[in-house]
């Protein structure tokens, strides 16, 4: 079990090490992230909006700009393997299943990363006020999961395919929408200090990363090997 | 010592949609020999060394992989293998040493960094380990494809025309090394189209193409 | 003279099955009177759009077994039997999402608020566009049926989230007499007998559709791969 997970984290620390060397998934999360904050603070910024609405649009907001910043980077992983010829080796070295895991690992790391600066820049731009902030870290940590788990299995499909383009996000959209629901939810909830929705979402996200996750695991050899 | 591993194949056939590559390819690869695989250009050799080794189903037919008299699960395959291909690359971000010793620690075996420098000394990459793939000459990285082919001293070898970019030297390097490993009890397939590797086994399957 | 009796069965059914939709759509008009909290004669439409709905998640579900079969058994049969239901299932998702905006338009005023229920088609249809999408993007045959079936797998685990979870915590526009016992009271037996009624029609025909979709498909793929 243990040699399982080093397996699974040298492909993770593969994945990192060359990222760091090309910062392809990174420039374009980070890009895609940063313009659109930049829109948004410009054009509503933390005026525009009234009090009352305040906690719930400025959590769809937030999520909005996550969820495509992810879909703007996310399926890099799995699909520079194809696109680069390396997925061949990585089948015949490594355990599908260390493979799945690794690559999991990789984005989770990433939106961690992405949402460490992009939520503290957000909220100051935009003003936003979050009365349960441990309550706000524990959604976005659950949330990235999820989101993580389901695309990183979505891009391993459509890296399969032969033409990508928008396909990763046709494909993630329909699987992520609850998902965003529920986020979106739970975010007003810290916002606003009610905690029986920021415990129902809680419930909720957890349930569905939990389940995905021991879904795609099953799934993932199937998508993987031919 | 282990017997080696025996790869027998029988009526292989593989068709994407409405190509036929190949219908009817039986064959054996037995521990000590090369079985050279011939064929014309778009005959489909790479592709029956990738159904071989377990990256693609065929279409119809049976693969067997035999060791000390019993069979071999088809997820073990890849522990027993080790293949050098053109269309198979390795990461030009990464250097050669970074290269092997990923390989290394997602096959099990630890960063292994000792067996690594001996697979780069071997194929005559090891004052180079610390370049970068991107920046190697054609030669050098099919040089590093067969060193990593190696690394995990597999009993059974897939070469799809190895010799393939290598200068004189190297090809008479090569030569020597699956000479050593026919000695030694693995079991090699080779698919070639170059006349000199050729001769370097016995056994024959040739597609029609 | 085995196979005849089957085809003489499946003959009649189909007439059967045409009567039985001409007399449901009759009746929804002629034998039942509108629901008294439903404006005008709108709630007529319930006989067609709840049905629709129905099939419609009927279809994925057929979609989502026959894809777990086709991974275990890897059977081209099951990956046809998959996408012709997904086929089957859009259209369905579409025809329920448009008579339910009129519905809406009518009820409330709006073509569309995303009330649960809306949100739930809505995610449905975009599922089966998903799918289809995939499927449209793979040229070699095995790989596309179990990438397919990969995915209506992911799919389907992601349903029961909404249709169980979203509502709860969404106030609701929805009618919730139509699941919920509590509104049978509101309704006459005849509007159920009909619903009812419509609900089996629809299911036939979706049944019919189903069938003739999987012998085309089949035929066409035996059409194009020639022999090995």
């Amino acid at each position: 079990m243990w040699r399982w997970l080093a397996e699974a984290m040298a492909v993770a620390a593969k994945d990192l090490r060359t990222e760091f060397r090309t910062r392809v998934a990174i420039n374009s999360l980070g890009l895609f992230a940063l313009t659109v904050l930049a829109a948004v603070s410009y054009t509503v910024g933390p005026y525009r909006i009234a009090a009352e609405d305040r906690p719930f649009l400025l959590a769809v907001l937030l999520w909005i700009v996550i969820f495509f910043a992810a879909l703007a980077g996310l399926d890099r992983s799995f699909v520079k393997e194809e696109e680069s010829h390396t997925a061949p080796l990585l089948r015949l070295a490594a355990s599908p299943s260390a493979v799945w895991f690794g690559k999991l690992v990789f984005n989770l790391l990433v939106i961690y990363m992405l949402m460490a600066i992009l939520v503290p820049l957000y909220c100051i731009l935009m003003g936003y006020t979050i009365v349960m902030v441990w309550e706000f870290v524990l959604i976005l940590a659950l949330g990235g999961y999820a989101l993580a788990v389901i695309t990183t299995i979505v891009a391993a499909i459509i890296a399969r395919a032969l033409t990508r383009g928008a396909l990763f996000s046709v494909l993630s959209l329909p699987l992520l929408l609850p998902l965003m629901i529920f986020l979106i939810q739970g975010t007003a909830g810290v916002a606003e200090g009610m905690p029986e929705v920021v415990s129902s979402t809680v419930r909720a996200v957890l349930s569905m990363g939990g389940i995905m996750t021991i879904v795609s695991a099953a799934l993932f050899p199937v998508v993987w090997s031919d | 010592m282990a017997d080696g591993i025996r790869v027998s194949f029988s009526d292989v056939a593989k068709r994407y949609d409405l190509r036929v590559v190949f219908r009817s390819v039986s064959g054996e690869a037995v521990p000590g020999k090369v079985l050279v695989i011939t064929g014309p250009n778009g005959s489909g050799k790479s592709t029956l060394l990738s159904i071989l080794c377990g990256l693609l189903r065929p279409t119809r037919g049976e693969i067997t992989y035999h060791e000390d008299g019993h069979v071999v699960e088809r997820d073990a395959w890849r522990r027993h293998l080790g293949v050098v291909a053109p269309a198979m690359a390795v990461y030009e971000e990464l250097d050669a040493m970074e290269n092997l010793c990923f390989f290394a620690r997602v096959r099990g075996m630890g960063p292994a960094e000792d067996r690594c420098r001996e697979c780069l000394e071997l194929v005559g990459l090891d004052p180079d380990r610390r370049t970068p793939v991107r920046g190697y000459s054609t030669g050098m990285a099919q040089r590093l494809k067969i060193a990593q082919a190696l690394l995990h001293d597999p009993a059974l070898l897939f070469l799809d025309e190895p010799g393939s970019n290598l200068d004189p030297a190297g090809k008479d390097w090569l030569e020597n090394y699956v000479g050593g490993l026919e000695e030694a009890g693995k079991t090699v397939v080779l698919a070639t189209n170059d006349r000199r590797e050729m001769e370097w086994g016995v056994r024959h399957v040739a597609l029609a193409g | 003279m085995e196979w005849i009796v089957p085809k003489l069965i499946s003959e009649i059914l189909k007439w059967v099955l045409l009567v039985w939709l001409a007399v449901v759509i009759v009746a929804a008009f002629l034998y039942v009177q509108p629901a008294k909290s439903f404006i005008g004669e709108s709630s007529r439409i319930v006989f067609f759009h709840v049905p629709m709905a129905w099939v419609a998640v009927l279809a994925f579900l057929v979609s989502c077994v026959t894809s777990v079969m086709y991974l275990r058994r890897r059977n081209p049969k099951d990956d046809i039997r998959a996408s012709v239901s997904a086929g089957l299932g859009l259209l369905f998702a579409v025809l329920a999402t448009t008579t339910g905006a009129v519905f809406a338009k009518i009820m409330w005023g709006a073509y569309w608020n995303w009330d649960p229920r809306q949100t739930s088609i809505t995610i449905l249809l975009l599922i089966y566009a998903a799918y289809l999408a995939l499927r449209g993007a793979i040229d070699d045959p095995e790989r596309r049926a179990s990438l397919a079936a990969v995915y209506a797998i992911l799919a389907f685990v992601t349903v029961p989230f909404l249709v169980f979870v979203v509502p709860r915590i969404y106030w609701s526009l929805h009618p919730d007499t139509i699941i919920n016992t509590r509104g049978a009271n509101e309704f006459d037996s005849r509007y159920t007998q009909v619903l009812m009624a419509s609900l089996v029609g629809f299911t036939g025909l979706y049944v019919w559709l189903y069938t003739i979709g999987c012998r085309i498909e089949t035929i066409r793929q035996r059409r194009r791969q020639e022999v090995l």
